[in-house]
């Protein structure tokens, strides 16, 4: 191949060398994507600050009066719901009750059995209606925001009476636009790889501010017991 | 008219259709559905269409309209930005034609005309370079678009600028390359496809040895191919033929044009202003990592995403549309929900109908329509996607 067409498709040289010129295409890439991803973030929690506060005193007033948290997504997003449950079962802060989160795709025979016989859409309304009382709390991650499973959970958990959250992005899709919703958090980008790490940034801090909220409630706990 | 009529002879064609159904009802006989063959071009796709050729083969082989129409494959929030820097006061935008009325989230660059931006079609970017010699104090924005077809051109008018030192012209530059792209096709999961009629246009720059991983690494034959009858029906013939010898090679129909190495000095010029872009957008296929060029830091001055801000915010398509279905062979154009109502030539929603080398406008236009489709009509000459 002459060096023209090597410069114009680098995939058809099969030597699997990395020329030193992409080498430095490459750290540069590095950098600027963490340049966006610290952009998103900005943009992010200077629009969403204040209704992220009024979404953990929501979750706060769930555990105040004894309810549990569900959590769900699908893929990457299920991964974020998962993490966000551990993040309140499993505090890392020592001194820090754990709090009841259930997470509605760890149960694969669950599941399957709905997504086979019902339909994947059905996969956590399902479990809603068998596990969820009036007054829990239900969390969905969608970068898209318009997973159907998670809308079709998200109306369902309305008329159940829960308190509802929802982590979206892009323009936030149909999830924004969802009377099911009490709070949605909608990351303003079309990419979901910072959709996603904004979604973690948010939950953590959504977590701590929980915890902060619950603070005269362990208080008074603690005492109780002492 | 000569060189155009001796690619046209009918007897020439029905010897090649006789050859094109026995070998279709050997191979058929290994396979199990029909033969699929991507032909990449769009050019070859309207071809096909106005000369009526896709009803004229085997119902055992099909024609997978594949992603080589630039303007077709163009996000629509590169189209925003085109309107973005159109309507900037001191800016006189440049364009193709058929770029014209590909919808952005908002309006076409048409539309933006209408209201008043300075927006003039052009035929070749050195007509864009004349405008700005003639217009000192007014910023003149070319839209580079195309794949390696039109690289070239655009690539020796930066040089061209460079050596005039005009200060008051730049570049939008939306230029892609095929060939990754047919990697892209390859290396999904769901690929059916038999064979490849290659790009006659693009090879003419790049010859036909970037071809040779699609026959080495993924087995499957290549044949570049011409954009007259008698062309495309040889180029299919040779694919065939291929196939039922169980070959996988690269060959070259169109050699009136196509070199095996390509043109040296329009690669040459590709080389010095353009680089690799890790990945670019393309309407309806996503990212695709090294498909896409940007211009090389030495001649940023003529950058006008440097230049200018461009918004450069994405926006996803219609949720309707299904052009994304369609330039991967997932549906036919007809197939579309959207085909001959809401979308249609005069009022375009997908940008597979805005272009005359894109699937839905050929289909639309040379007669295929909603009332045609099979199940409607028997005797409809478009076959039921598999």
């Amino acid at each position: 191949m002459n060096g023209y067409l090597e410069s114009l498709y680098p995939f058809l040289d099969e030597s699997h060398g990395i020329p030193e010129q992409v080498r430095s295409a490459l750290a540069a890439s590095v950098l600027a994507k963490a340049r966006d991803s610290l952009k998103v973030k900005r943009a992010f929690f200077t629009r969403s600050g204040g209704e992220l506060i009024a979404a953990a005193e929501a979750v706060a007033a769930v555990y105040r009066r004894g309810g549990r948290m569900f959590t769900m997504g699908n893929g990457g997003s299920s991964c974020d719901a998962a993490h966000f449950a551990v993040e309140f079962l499993h505090p890392v802060t020592p001194g820090r009750p754990a709090l009841t989160a259930v997470h509605l795709a760890a149960d694969t025979a669950m599941l399957t059995a709905v997504g086979n016989d019902v339909g994947f859409d059905k996969i956590f309304v399902r479990q809603l209606i068998a596990q969820a009382a009036q007054g829990d709390g239900l969390v969905g991650f969608s970068t898209s925001g318009n997973s159907h499973n998670l809308l079709a959970a998200f109306r369902v958990a309305k008329e159940m009476q829960l308190v509802t959250l929802g982590f979206g992005g892009g323009d936030g899709g149909e999830m924004a636009r969802s009377a099911g919703l009490d709070h949605c958090l909608v990351v303003p980008s079309a990419s979901i790889h910072r959709v996603q790490e904004t979604h973690v940034t948010a939950y953590h801090i959504l977590w701590d501010l929980v915890h902060t909220l619950l603070t005269d409630v362990r208080g008074r706990r603690q005492g109780g017991s002492a | 008219m000569k060189y155009l009529e001796e690619f046209r002879e009918p007897q020439k064609a029905r010897a090649l259709l006789r050859e094109i159904a026995r070998l279709a009802g050997r191979i058929d006989t290994c396979h199990r559905r029909p033969l699929q063959l991507m032909e990449v071009c769009g050019g070859h796709t309207h071809a096909m269409f106005r000369y009526g050729l896709e009803a004229l083969l085997p119902d055992t082989v099909e024609f997978v309209h594949g992603p080589g129409c630039p303007v077709c494959v163009l996000p629509m929030g590169r189209v925003d930005d085109c309107v973005a820097l159109a309507e900037r006061t001191e800016v006189i935008f440049t364009t193709f034609g058929d770029a014209m009325r590909v919808p952005g989230s908002k309006k076409s660059l048409l539309q933006a005309k209408a209201d008043g931006a300075d927006v003039r079609m052009v035929y070749s970017p050195l007509d864009a370079l004349g405008i700005a010699r003639r217009h000192p104090d007014r910023q003149v924005v070319f839209f580079g678009l195309g794949f390696e077809t039109t690289m070239p051109g655009t690539a020796l008018t930066i040089l061209q600028a460079h050596k005039e030192g005009i200060a008051n012209f730049s570049l939008f530059c939306n230029h892609i390359t095929i060939v990754p792209t047919i990697k892209a096709i390859l290396d999904s999961p769901e690929l059916t496809l038999d064979g490849f009629l290659g790009p006659g246009h693009v090879s003419m720059v790049t010859g036909t040895q970037p071809y040779q991983f699609i026959a080495r690494r993924y087995r499957k034959p290549v044949v570049v191919t011409g954009f007259e009858p008698l062309d495309i029906l040889q180029g299919t013939w040779m694919l065939m033929k291929q196939l039922a010898a169980g070959r996988c090679e690269v060959q070259n129909q169109y050699r009136r044009v196509v070199s095996t190495h390509g043109n040296a000095a329009a690669l040459g010029a590709v080389q010095a202003v353009f680089e690799l872009r890790e990945f670019f957008e393309w309407r309806g296929l996503g990212s695709i990592d090294h498909s896409g060029v940007r211009i090389r830091s030495a001649y940023a001055a003529f950058d006008a995403e440097r230049r200018f801000a461009v918004p450069n915010v994405r926006i996803a398509d219609p949720t309707a549309c299904q052009c994304g279905e369609v330039l991967k062979g997932a549906i036919r154009p007809w197939q579309c929900k959207l085909f001959g109502t809401a979308c249609t030539p005069e009022t375009p929603l997908g940008a597979l109908m805005v272009s005359s080398e894109g699937a839905c406008a050929a289909y639309h236009q040379y007669g295929y329509a909603r009332s045609d489709r099979p199940a409607a009509s028997p005797a409809a000459p478009v076959r039921a996607a598999t």
